[in-house]
């Protein structure tokens, strides 16, 4: 399972990544979570199952789902909420149903 | 309040979406990150060049010998006064990216239309001479720093769109089958190329017969003159920051859409600091606003001066989930990145907390510009200390090593305290009165 998130400068998301890492961990998951800025996505986006985008880049979703599309690749925004409080937890069980 | 936040989300929201979805707009800005990394390394040696501690110009002349200063700052030169050639690069290749046509292409076409708007001369004085010559065969090292800037970019949105209508329209030499797919590719380029290089070739010739003589004097007189001068008001640098805390409020990245506009503005008022500061950095910087006065003395913390928010959070709440989201944000807030302030506590469409979002970073508009405009506290020296640096150090650097510029964002932090404390209480007070309802709840229930 390989989860792209994207925002601005790929800075805030790299917060979330390790929360990400340590719920992937605690399942028992095997799972390549990266964080890359916005202008970065498309040299990552072939290497990605799903690609979550942070909130404050939700103007960029028609753009990046447009790419997801083309290869068959989830595309959506991370809640706020969850974003905010940096759930790892809720943001993977939320990548995890994506891909399904 | 709640019609405020409704206008905000359905008349102010789809047109910044708009605007931060518009393609060129989106590849100036991912054009411009290109240069970043370039600036910050030029930056290191300006620092060392010019470490203000008295005596040490003899100290490093003496060990390394009388032009020891022009030699450490080489690397200023190759990374500065390159600007416009690598934005004009950046620029055309982002901008092809979003239209899948071959990047390389079209930065490689967009350098060569910015270098023919160029004229290849430049005016010198030579030795014991009292009146500058007019000297061909240079290219004009002037013109490849911030002050091409604009031509840069303009010529790589122009050039980058006639390549690409060109390609999308089949326009274009196709070689027999057999013939191998790197040479066909190399055909491919040849006439869109040729047509973005007749164009320029011919408004240059245009442009030499009026009064103007070159496009980068019309884009100066008509573009640049008044940018700058709204750019580096206080009013322009208001507005600016008004329209990123508006932004951030309904959830949006701000300062990147609003940077997709200021950024050249704001880069070349920089630059203009730089280039006096490295001529005489004890000389009189001409810019109060650059990209480093927001960076560092508005957004502590982040966008909104969040900083000082965050410690109220360490040292003052009373609720669980404001103590939480403090120790979440302390750490990453130092770096002055604070989404999990915005979207945690949350500030993001927070009728309350979007009062204090606003108002403080506009009275730190006010109070940094008055301070340096007065002379109080030394400008922003040119040096580009990177958006992820620590208060207190950014503050120092970025002046070029003056304690006033650290002391100022000391004040800053204890104004925007000043604002958000009321604020913050307020919240904090409503979070304790939920969290222990729903104790108190649970305890009913257990009994």
């Amino acid at each position: 399972m390989n989860i792209l998130l994207c925002c601005n400068a790929g800075m805030s998301t790299s917060l979330l990544v390790k929360k990400m890492e340590q719920a992937a961990n605690d399942k028992g998951l095997e799972a390549k979570i990266w964080a890359v800025s916005a202008d970065e996505v498309s040299r990552h986006i072939d290497q990605a199952d799903v690609l979550l985008l942070g909130p404050q880049v939700r103007y960029k979703l028609t753009e990046m789902k447009k790419e997801g599309e083309a290869r068959g690749i989830p595309v959506d925004v991370i809640s706020t909420v969850d974003y905010g409080t940096l759930n790892g937890n809720n943001v993977l069980e939320f990548a995890l149903r994506l891909k399904k | 309040m709640a019609g405020f936040i409704s206008f905000l989300e359905n008349r102010v929201m789809p047109i910044a979406g708009r605007i931060a979805e518009q393609k060129h707009l989106q590849a100036i800005r991912d054009g411009i990150i290109l240069t970043m990394p370039l600036l910050i390394i030029g930056s290191l040696f300006l620092i060392i060049g010019f470490i203000p501690i008295p005596g040490y110009g003899d100290f490093m002349a003496g060990i390394f010998g009388d032009k020891w200063l022009t030699k450490l700052l080489y690397p200023v030169n190759a990374t500065f006064d390159i600007m416009a050639l690598i934005v004009g690069f950046g620029v055309a290749y982002r901008l092809a990216e979003k239209y899948k046509v071959d990047p390389l292409s079209a930065g490689a076409i967009s350098v060569a239309a910015f270098l023919l708007a160029t004229p290849y001369n430049t005016m010198f004085t030579p030795e014991g001479a009292s009146t500058a010559v007019e000297v061909g065969g240079v290219i004009p090292v002037a013109l490849m720093g911030s002050k091409g800037l604009f031509v840069a970019m303009i010529l790589a949105l122009l050039s980058t769109e006639i390549y690409r209508k060109i390609i999308q329209k089949k326009i274009v030499i196709t070689m027999p089958d057999g013939v191998p797919p790197a040479v066909a590719r190399s055909f491919v380029a040849l006439i869109p190329a040729s047509i973005v290089i007749l164009v320029v070739w011919l408004l240059r010739i245009l442009i030499e017969n009026t009064s103007f003589q070159s496009i980068h004097n019309i884009v100066s007189d008509l573009l640049v003159g008044p940018l700058n001068a709204l750019g580096s008001s206080m009013f322009g640098a208001i507005i600016a920051v008004l329209l990123v805390q508006v932004l951030w409020s309904l959830g949006l990245h701000g300062a990147a859409i609003v940077g997709g506009v200021m950024d050249p503005i704001w880069l070349s008022l920089m630059d203009q600091n730089r280039a006096v500061f490295q001529a005489d950095p004890t000389g009189e910087l001409p810019n109060v606003i650059t990209k480093q006065f927001f960076d560092l003395w508005i957004y502590a913390g982040g966008s909104g001066a969040t900083l000082a928010l965050v410690v109220l959070m360490i040292l003052r709440a009373r609720s669980e989930q404001m103590k939480n989201i403090g120790r979440l944000s302390i750490g990453p807030g130092l770096f002055n990145i604070n989404e999990p302030v915005t979207f945690g506590m949350p500030i993001v469409m927070n009728p309350l907390l979007i009062i204090p979002f606003i108002l403080a970073p506009i009275a730190l508009v006010i109070v940094t510009y008055l301070a340096m405009e007065l002379g109080w506290v030394a400008r922003p020296s040119g040096v580009a200390v990177p958006w992820t640096t620590p208060p207190i150090i950014s503050g120092y650097l970025a002046t070029g090593g003056k304690i006033s510029g650290a002391v100022l964002q000391l004040v800053n932090f204890v104004v925007s305290l000043l604002i958000y404390y009321p604020f913050f209480r307020l919240w904090d007070k409503q979070k304790l009165a939920e969290e222990q309802a729903s104790q108190s709840e649970n305890k009913t229930v257990a009994l």
